[in-house]
This record gives structure tokens, sequence and C-alpha cells, in this order.
């Protein structure tokens, strides 16, 4: 008796470690979110850092404890908070973000901000108080003065944003949350990512599958702790 | 002429400056002598217009200068230039360090086109630049990166940069304490220099004898103000004040 070639082919097609454009797109999900969620998170964090580094207000040890405390935040309540506000009832309902792409850029910039802000307030305030005074007397406005107090704290500016970003992309429990882990009909990922993908593949039983998406994150985040590393090793690759 | 009438400055814990009144001209070194601890740097950055006094008056060429506007102070601002004690030089090349002053005083449109140009690897270096390196002996190193140099040479690259967008009046805070007698010498040329040039320089030192060579007058400044202040001949072999000459005689003062 022939056999179906369809029935006979979905077991094997499932069961493949690489299914056609799969892991490509589970890494494509994976970076955009993160890089997204660390871009936006950058620009918030880092005049944050420099407006903390130059100015002195009331208060000022409060908002430094509460970014140290967001460095540890746990990342599955900050799903749960994020989820409630883009839920149907929640004060982002109308948009329709859950299980999107950008409600998981939302809770990554939730967990993201907090390392990027405390790690580039230590460079900011890191720079010596005579580099800044040098740039005042040889006539710098303020705003010179803050351009010249980033450019002395790059490389620490720089490893805050990579540091950011390895949190964002080997973080599982807010993006299962509010991403749903979704692929399409045709296994191209929607909402998954090489975190959740390989939770998803080792619970099911898929160990190789499971093993590339955990070496191709491995890879990533191998790569952005080696630039950390050579930043801090050589204070920058040359100027 | 930056005149300081009747000065008080109070940091946290007392006075540092009391009821000094003072001028320099453009084209004078005045040097400030007294033991460490007595107000000189904070005297130096009351000058340079970086420190508000807390009563009395900062002129500068006329114009009260805490009552004028942000815009204008910036303006008068830029007619002084400042060394401190320590080089403080920015994490980039010689070159880079010595051209800040000027970038500073130009347009964001020249700004970002010579950002641009720099890119490109078109951009000359200015004749200011040039001269300013070459008063300090260190026209040849341009390129090298400021973290390199010695800290001689760190010094005069930041008495260049002070020099290179041509201020009015100087302000040199123990320029040399840390420095070997030919960076001295170099220095001290350097502020001759200077004098040349018509700009007025104050310079802090605890070396009497650097202040002998290099002013036309001294100031001795004894805790509570100026014990005395003028021609440098004068206030060495002939001061009217008894604790100035306890002080120069290398007398224990308080």
């Amino acid at each position: 008796m022939a056999l179906d070639p369809a029935v006979d082919l979905l077991p094997a097609l499932l069961d493949s470690p690489f299914r056609e454009g799969y892991v490509s797109s589970i890494v494509y999900v994976s970076l955009y979110v993160s890089v997204i969620a660390v871009s936006l998170s950058t620009l918030v964090s880092v005049p944050v850092a420099i407006v903390m580094g130059f100015v002195d207000f009331r208060g000022k040890q409060f908002v430094k404890s509460v970014i140290n405390t967001g460095m540890g935040f746990p990342s599955v309540v900050v799903g749960l908070l994020v989820l409630f506000a883009v839920s149907n009832q929640g004060p982002l309902g109308s948009l329709e973000l859950i299980f999107t792409k950008e409600a998981m850029i939302m809770s990554q910039f939730v967990l993201a901000t907090p390392p990027i802000t405390a790690i580039s307030l230590a460079a900011v305030t890191g720079v010596e108080g005579n580099v800044r005074d040098a740039a005042r007397v040889l006539g710098g406005t303020r705003l010179d003065v803050a351009l010249v107090v980033i450019k002395e704290a790059r490389y620490g500016i720089a490893t805050a944003v990579l540091a950011g970003f390895g949190r964002a992309i080997s973080e599982v429990g807010s993006v299962l949350i509010v991403g749903g882990n979704i692929t399409s009909s045709d296994g191209i990922s929607k909402t998954r990512t090489l975190t959740t993908a390989v939770q998803l593949e080792a619970r099911q039983g898929r160990y190789e599958t499971a093993m590339v998406l955990g070496a191709v994150l491995v890879a990533i985040v191998l790569l952005v702790n080696a630039v950390v590393v050579r930043l801090g090793d050589t204070g920058g690759m040359g100027r | 002429m930056i005149r300081l009438s009747n000065v008080s400055h109070t940091y946290g814990d007392g006075p540092v400056l009391e009821d000094l009144s003072m001028s320099v001209d453009p084209g004078e070194v005045l040097a400030i002598i007294g033991p460490s601890g007595v107000g000189k740097t904070t005297l130096l950055r009351v000058l340079a217009l970086f420190v508000r006094p807390s009563s009395g008056t900062t002129e500068l060429d006329g114009r009260a200068v805490w009552s004028v506007g942000e815009s204008e102070r910036l303006a008068l601002r830029r007619r002084i230039g400042m060394v401190f004690q320590e080089a403080s030089l920015f994490d980039a090349s010689v070159v880079r360090n010595v051209e800040y002053g000027l970038r500073v005083r130009e347009s964001w449109r020249e700004r970002l086109r010579s950002q641009f140009r720099s890119v490109l690897g078109s951009n000359g270096t200015s004749e200011a630049v040039e001269e300013a390196l070459e008063v300090v002996d260190l026209d040849d190193s341009l390129e090298q990166d400021a973290d390199s140099l010695s800290g001689g040479e760190a010094q005069r690259v930041s008495f260049a940069r002070a020099l290179a967008y041509d201020p009015k009046y100087l302000m040199l805070d123990e320029p040399t304490s840390d420095l070997d007698p030919r960076n001295t010498g170099l220095i001290e040329d350097a502020i001759g220099t200077a004098r040349e040039r018509g700009i007025g320089v104050v310079v802090a030192t605890h070396d009497m004898h650097q202040a002998e060579r290099i002013a036309d007058r001294v100031g001795v400044l004894l805790g509570d103000g100026f014990s005395e202040i003028g021609p440098t001949e004068r206030v060495f072999e002939d001061p009217t004040d008894d604790r100035t000459r306890k002080f120069i005689s290398g007398e224990l003062v308080y």
C-alpha cells in the first residue's frame, strides 16, 4: 500500500532540528526585540545617568536605590506587570499589544534600563572632576561639559549598553509571559525567542533543536561579553 | 583689567578669603605666594570667574561679572584661561586637547563641519594650535595620545591648551609644583611669552624663587587676605609688613 507522502513527511519535518526558516526566524525575533529595547533604553538611561551625575537634587539617593533595586528585579514580575498593562482591561489594552513583539520590547526595556542607567552613572561619576573643570575653564558651556563627560565615559557607557543587551537577550521569564512564545502555522517565529524556544524544545524532548538554539544564544552572549571585556581591558579600540 | 573688590568667600567650615581687593592688568605677571591651604586656589578660581564669591564684586574689563546675564558672563569667562596644578587633559590626542578651547568657541555648524572633516582625515591643524604648542616646545607631538605623555609634557600641553584661544588673562595654579627643573623652565619661559603677548598672568606658587624670577608684582596671601601686594623687588627686599618679612625669611607666620 502506497503511503501518502504528506502524512509520511509531516512527522519527519516536525522532528527535524532545522525546519526551514525556524531557527533563523527565532534568532531574528530575539535580536529584533533586544536591539530595539536596548536602543530605546539607552536613549533614556544615558541622559538620566548624565543628569544624575551632574545635578544634585533632593531624593537623588532614593532614585539611585530604585535603579539599583531595578537591576535585581525579577523578570517574571516585570512580565506580569507589562501583561496587565497591555491586556484588554489594562491601560494599554486598546493598542492590542498582547502577545506581540512590541509587548516584549516593552518588558525588555523595563529590564534593561536599570543596569544601563546604573553602569552609565558609575562611568559618568568616574570622570574626574578636574576634567570637567578643565572643559569649563576652557570656555565650554554646560552642554560642552556634558559632551566631554560622555566622551570621557564612552567605554563605560558602551559597557553599560552591552551589559543591558546581555540581560535582554538571555532573559526568558517576561518575554514568555508577554510574548506567548508563538510561531505561525508554517513554523516561523512570531514571538518566539531563543530563550523561550530552548525552554519549549527541551520540555518537548527535542534536545537537538534545543542544543542548536542554545548554542546560538551562547555564541551571541559570548560575543557581546568579549566586546565588553575588550572595552574594559584596553580602554577602547583606538581613538 | 580684572578687579576684585572686598571679596570674601566661605566654604562649609569657615572663610577662605576675607575682604580681599586686588587687580590684574593685561601684560603683567602677578605671583600669589603663601602657605598651603591659605586660599590661593580659591582666589584663582574667583579670578577665573569659575567661583562666585560669597560677597564682594568681581569686575572684568569694567563689567561686574556676577551681575550680567549668563551669556554675557560666558563671553567674559572666555577671555580667561586657567591651568590647574594637575594637567587634567582629555582622553584624546595632544592636538585635540589643545584645539578644544577653539572648538567650543565655534558655532555648532562649524563644529560639525570640522568633525566631518576630521573623520575624512582632511582636517589640518590650525595655526593657533601649532603656535601654542611651539611656545611649550611640543610642536612635534601633535598626534600623540595625552595619556602617553610624561607629567611635565602633560602640564605643558595643558598650558598650550589655555594659550591656544588667545585669552586676555591666564590663571596658573601652582603649574610647576610637580615638575622637574627642565619642565619648570619651559613653563616659566612660556609665562614670559604670554606676558609679551599682552596677557595678564596670575600664578599661584609656593616657590618664592620662582615668584622672584617671573613676576612683575607679588601678592603675599597669609590667612586673612594680602599682607602685602606690590612690585616683586620691593616686596622681597623691603617688605613693609612684619608678617610678610617673617614669611619671606622662612619663619612660621601662624
